[in-house]
């Protein structure tokens, strides 16, 4: 058995701390723990106390946008999944640029918040339909260039097809299906201000074969960043 | 498109009306003033008949040039064929007359500038310019040719000064009416767009308080069942209406402030629809996303008609910006495949069945 990956809930309504807590205790292969909630980030600025995995970020802590507040976060070594009401898609492009390893909708909490976490804690990319759908109504001039197939399978998934129907659909299996969209997360992690956060996501990605080395110098060398 | 029309059509009308003015201008020159200045010297022409025939053709190019002013710009090819046919006719004409008395009893030299002016209008200014050249330099060559005297000299410069002043205040003027018909429009179509903003944020404001006047029935009935106790969360049935409930809630949430069109409107109506037959209907954008003529609207919401309709618990709909158009999904637990209805009007429908699952997409292509 894997070692539990631990985690920390920042959150600033008590009944959605709870919510996520449920989640977490009810998942079949209990390989979430939560150690420590918190309302706000004051505890959180310092060297990784407490010390945790990931941290399960509310975008909005006391009527307040924290997205700017991410890059310290990862600075101090945690990965961040930001878990928000927000939507908007410059909102959440602006997440990933901070640094966040994944961005789910509160609607989707229940059925993609565990994985997101897990996936966050291995810097391997997980993408939400919300994800998707601000990566497909993204126009920032910074943005990376997709393939078309990276781009349809972000379509259909956003659409709200399983990936088992994307794969049907394009014609390829259902793991292509998964590498293209991690190969479009990736990507994104090569563009914009650099963080550790990032730079570990694309290492992870070359090592797990989603992404060439060669396809992400266009956009930025990452090891020049890399501090970790 | 319906913006644009009013405003487009208003600019023509006042530039149809310069026209207008332009042309009964130059027909009454014709006719007083030209024709007048014919027969009053109709005894001193070595050719009463010569004059007459030139005269016609002009006529017959001043009709010419009004059909072609009228239809718009005319092109620089039948502009041009117009106002050398003046020419030659005004330029022979003055060639056919004593050469003593040349320019009191020569009546085309201001005939043909008016009908040069009336096709050469709305060109180029330089145009207008190399005309009224042409048409002077060939006068003052018949009069050469003729033996040219001080006072022929002078008197063709006062009748030059004259004529062309007066062609070139009329073309600016029109110009500058021009410009301030264009203005006015642009103005006029500036403000008809904020209305329509207005309007649209309006009927907006409208519906989403309807949804919230809805909401005061549906949902906060429900939250007391629950909060008393007489609504069980293990009953199928409540946790159905809580779907829908929540479907509802969120898309009153995340309906932002921007307007979305009239495509995103009729979606929002046909899952209002489905909601009351306790469908859970989420619906999602991605992109800013073109305006969709009606015809192809009709045609997508025909297709979310019939896909919603046979949504058994739950349906999700997306809205997203793909290269030259949009594309319509849906996904739904239909149980089976939907009959959809007939594509066209520049819509395409794919669709695809996966277990109990229904996918279909609509695309149209501004292209």
């Amino acid at each position: 058995m894997e070692q539990q990956v631990t985690v920390v809930i920042i959150e600033d309504h008590p009944v959605v701390t709870e919510g996520v807590t449920s989640w977490i205790r009810s998942d079949p292969g209990q390989r979430v723990r939560l150690v420590h909630t918190a309302r706000d980030l004051t505890g959180l600025r310092s060297a990784r106390q407490p010390s945790a995995d990931v941290v399960i970020l509310d975008l909005e802590l006391a009527g307040e946008l924290v997205t700017a507040q991410i890059p310290e976060l990862v600075a101090a070594g945690y990965r961040v999944v930001a878990f928000s009401g927000h939507s908007d898609p410059a909102i959440v492009i602006a997440t990933l640029d901070n640094g966040a390893h994944a961005y789910v909708s509160k609607e989707e909490g229940s059925d993609h918040l565990v994985e997101a976490v897990l996936a966050a804690a291995a810097d391997r990319p997980y993408v939400t339909r919300s994800q998707a759908r601000a990566m497909l109504a993204d126009q920032e001039p910074t943005r990376p260039v997709l393939s078309q197939q990276e781009q349809q399978a972000l379509l259909l998934w956003f659409q709200g097809m399983s990936k088992a129907s994307v794969g049907r659909r394009m014609s390829i299996s259902e793991n292509t299906v998964r590498q293209y969209i991690s190969r479009a997360r990736a990507k994104y992690a090569a563009t914009g201000r650099t963080a550790a956060s990032k730079d570990a996501l694309l290492a992870r990605a070359i090592e797990d074969g989603v992404l060439k080395p060669g396809e992400i110098v266009q956009y930025k060398s990452f090891a020049s960043g890399a501090t970790d | 498109m319906t913006a644009v029309q009013p405003t487009a059509m208003m600019s023509g009308r006042y530039q149809r009306a310069f026209t207008l003015a332009v042309i009964f201008l130059v027909v009454s020159w014709h006719l007083a003033g030209a024709g007048g200045q014919l027969l009053h010297n109709r005894s001193d022409y070595s050719s009463f008949a010569f004059q007459g025939a030139m005269w016609l053709v002009m006529a017959v190019a001043i009709a010419a040039g009004s059909v072609l002013a009228l239809r718009g710009t005319p092109s620089w090819r039948s502009a041009w064929a117009v106002a050398l046919v003046t020419l030659a006719a005004s330029t022979a004409a003055a060639a056919a007359s004593p050469a003593s008395d040349m320019l009191a009893v020569n009546w085309a030299w201001g005939a043909a500038g008016w009908t040069g002016l009336l096709v050469l209008l709305r060109r180029r200014i330089g145009e207008l310019a190399w005309f009224l050249a042409a048409e002077a330099a060939g006068i003052l060559s018949v009069q050469m040719w003729d033996g040219l005297h001080r006072t022929d000299l002078a008197g063709f410069l006062a009748v030059l000064a004259w004529s062309t002043g007066a062609q070139v205040a009329v073309a600016a003027g029109v110009r500058a009416l021009d410009v301030a018909a264009d203005q006015a429009a642009a103005a006029a179509r500036s403000e008809h767009a904020a209305r329509e903003r207005a309007a649209t944020a309006e009927i907006i404001q409208a519906a989403r308080h309807t949804r919230w006047l809805a909401l005061q029935e549906s949902a906060v009935p429900l939250v007391a069942e629950l909060a008393a106790g007489t609504a069980d969360p293990g009953d199928a049935q409540v946790r159905i209406r809580c779907a829908v409930q929540a479907a509802r809630l969120r898309r009153l949430l995340a309906e932002g402030d921007e307007v979305p069109g009239p495509l995103v409107h009729e979606l929002y109506a046909s899952a209002d629809v489905a909601e009351r037959r306790g469908i859970a209907v989420e619906i999602e954008t991605a992109g800013p996303l073109p305006q969709v003529p009606r015809p192809a609207r009709r045609v997508i919401t025909d297709a979310a008609i019939a896909i919603l309709t046979d949504a058994r618990t739950h349906a999700r709909i997306t809205l997203a910006a793909v290269a030259a158009g949009i594309a319509v999904s849906f996904v739904a637990d239909t149980g089976a495949g939907v009959l959809l209805p007939a594509a066209g009007e520049g819509v395409t429908i794919q669709q695809q069945q996966d277990g109990g699952v229904f996918w279909a997409e609509a695309r149209w292509n501004s292209r």
